[in-house]
């Protein structure tokens, strides 16, 4: 049996620079972390049961993976040749999906790490980002780019810079303990209860790319100075740029935002908070604030008495703290059979 | 004497400015990881490195916790390797003395750890080869060397070379005792902030 985790993460800012349409003409960066909440991919033989098995909100037992609805399981086994039955692949998750924390890509780089494990392979976290990225937008066709990958395959605090030439630089953004924790004690983590497919929004927007490319270009060159306000503990700073950040990315397609989610983020600001954005493509997910410390009931209460009139039934707060580790695997009990140390 | 002792100083003081922070900062980013997903730390050296290995051992297993044992039971699994002499010599005497860290290394290492290896010229073969096999399993590698870095600080995820005239031990192998402790240290700091924080609520 092979048990791999990978978390999930919060980009700050320079989500959609990840696109090719964009960074290929221009270098994207993105600067994200990675939190506590994790996706779980767990691997198993089952010589006796002669199918394929998969198990996540529903069970499919199959004869042969092309068979599979699941559409990265399926092009995963596919390519990678896992034809033979007698397999069990089954995904756990602490947070739902859909949520804005790029939960759908930290499964597939969990995959790929997994079923590489399988076939008796290890994989470098670089190596694993760009398997699970080509599985993700080469052989499933999603509209999405490449920085929830690395974000689950690397972990911590980083930029990822997108070079045109499809190279990808980790700039690591080294955050002391303290840092760290006075910037977890700020931070308020919200679902919305609100929920969209990541891909619906990014179909749109990455057609769009070409009419948008100077906001493009602004939100890529905004993520050092992020970044050195990160290590600066300039709070109401990030919070500014996270909030011209949320500007920007309205108008870059019709679904990132909708009138209920204006209002949610309205309403956090009001009652005090300094700046925020929804996570992810937008449309819904998770919305990220930050907010001076002793002002945080009052940001929580206002925004659950909204979730309450609106009828979010889902709304509620996650608490989250970061984490450093990318997507490993936490167990594995077959035994290296073949290659020669 | 009271030269000797004043330039010998600022010998060290001159290689203490030059230590390479951010890899530093990168170490304790592999330790960090590493304790999250509950993995192990192997680290090991020959001669005086080995005893700055067993060392740091202690003071890690215990010491980042000794304000907190109470409170903090899961604790850091550090390993200097090999563990028992008789595996050294074993491994030495049977098979040869460039596999006394590799051998045993393979026994234990799972993709979940981290290894640190600590040579003063960095070309140790030994050495080397206990690096070489946690890269083909892509274990992280912590590489504390000194002198030009030598082919473990090529080889090494986090490369602090303690970069100063070939031969310098005693300069080398002092500041390793720094650099291994100012680990030490952050992490004891580090874990006393949280649990002082988990206490106020």
């Amino acid at each position: 049996m092979i048990l791999v985790r990978a978390p999930l993460r919060i980009s700050f800012v320079g989500g959609g620079t990840d696109l090719p349409e964009f960074y290929r003409k221009h270098a994207g960066r993105v600067i994200s972390a990675t939190i506590d909440k994790f996706v779980y991919v767990l691997i198993n033989p089952t010589p006796l049961v002669d199918k394929f098995t998969v198990k996540y909100q529903k069970t499919e037992i199959v004869d042969h993976p092309s068979e599979l609805e699941h559409t990265r399981l399926r092009a995963a086994l596919l390519d990678l040749g896992i034809v033979d039955s007698g397999i069990e692949v089954g995904s756990f998750a602490d947070l739902p999906a859909r949520t804005g924390l790029g939960s759908s890509s930290s499964f597939s780089v969990a995959l790929v790490r997994g079923l590489h494990a399988y076939l008796d392979r290890s994989l470098s976290k670089a190596e694993a980002a760009e398997a699970a990225s080509r599985l993700e937008i080469e052989l499933v066709k999603e509209p999405i780019g490449k920085q929830d990958q690395y974000a689950a395959s690397f972990g911590g605090f980083n930029v990822f810079q997108f070079n045109p030439d499809d190279s990808v630089e980790i700039l690591p953004v080294l955050l002391d303990y303290q840092m760290r924790s006075r910037l977890e004690d700020h931070l308020l983590l919200f679902y919305t209860g609100i929920t969209r497919l990541a891909s619906s929004v990014l179909g749109e927007q990455r057609t769009r790319i070409g009419e948008h490319f100077g906001t493009y270009r602004e939100m890529a060159e905004s993520v050092p100075e992020f970044s050195r306000r990160v290590l600066d503990g300039d709070l109401e700073g990030m919070a500014r740029m996270l909030h011209e950040g949320w500007l920007r990315k309205k108008t870059l397609a019709s679904g990132v935002s909708s009138s209920l989610i204006d209002s949610l983020y309205e309403t956090g600001l009001s009652a005090g908070a300094w700046g925020g954005k929804i996570l992810g493509a937008g449309g819904g997910g998770c919305l990220l604030l930050l907010a001076p410390q002793p002002g945080h009931g009052a940001v929580r209460s206002a925004m659950a008495d909204l979730a309450r009139h609106s009828g979010l039934a889902g709304f509620k707060e996650i608490g989250v703290r970061f984490v450093q580790s990318g997507t490993d695997i936490v167990y594995n009990n077959q035994h290296r059979r073949s290659r020669p140390e | 004497m009271e030269k000797f002792i004043r330039s010998f100083v600022e010998g060290v003081t001159r290689v203490m400015g030059n230590l390479p922070v951010r890899e530093i900062a990168r170490a304790i980013n592999i330790i960090q990881a590493v304790y999250e997903r509950d993995g192990r730390i192997y680290i090991f050296g020959n001669g005086g490195s080995l005893a700055l290995a067993t060392h740091w051992v202690s003071d890690f297993n215990k010491t980042v916790f000794s304000h907190n044992l109470d409170q903090e039971t899961r604790r850091f699994q550090a390993i200097r390797l090999p563990s028992t002499e008789e595996e050294l010599s074993a491994w030495a005497n049977d098979v040869g003395y460039e596999m006394v860290f590799a051998g045993p290394l393979q026994n234990y290492l799972q993709e979940t750890d981290c290894v640190i290896a600590i040579s003063s010229s960095g070309n140790s073969p030994n050495i080397i080869k206990a690096v070489e096999l946690a890269r083909r399993r892509n274990v992280p590698v912590i590489g504390i060397s000194g002198f030009d870095g030598g082919r473990l600080n090529e080889l090494a995820d986090a490369k602090i070379a303690v970069e100063t005239e070939k031969g310098r031990y005693e300069i080398v192998e002092g500041i390793h005792a720094v650099v291994l402790h100012l680990i030490t240290k952050y992490f004891q700091d580090s874990f006393d902030h949280q649990i002082r924080k988990r206490a106020a609520g």
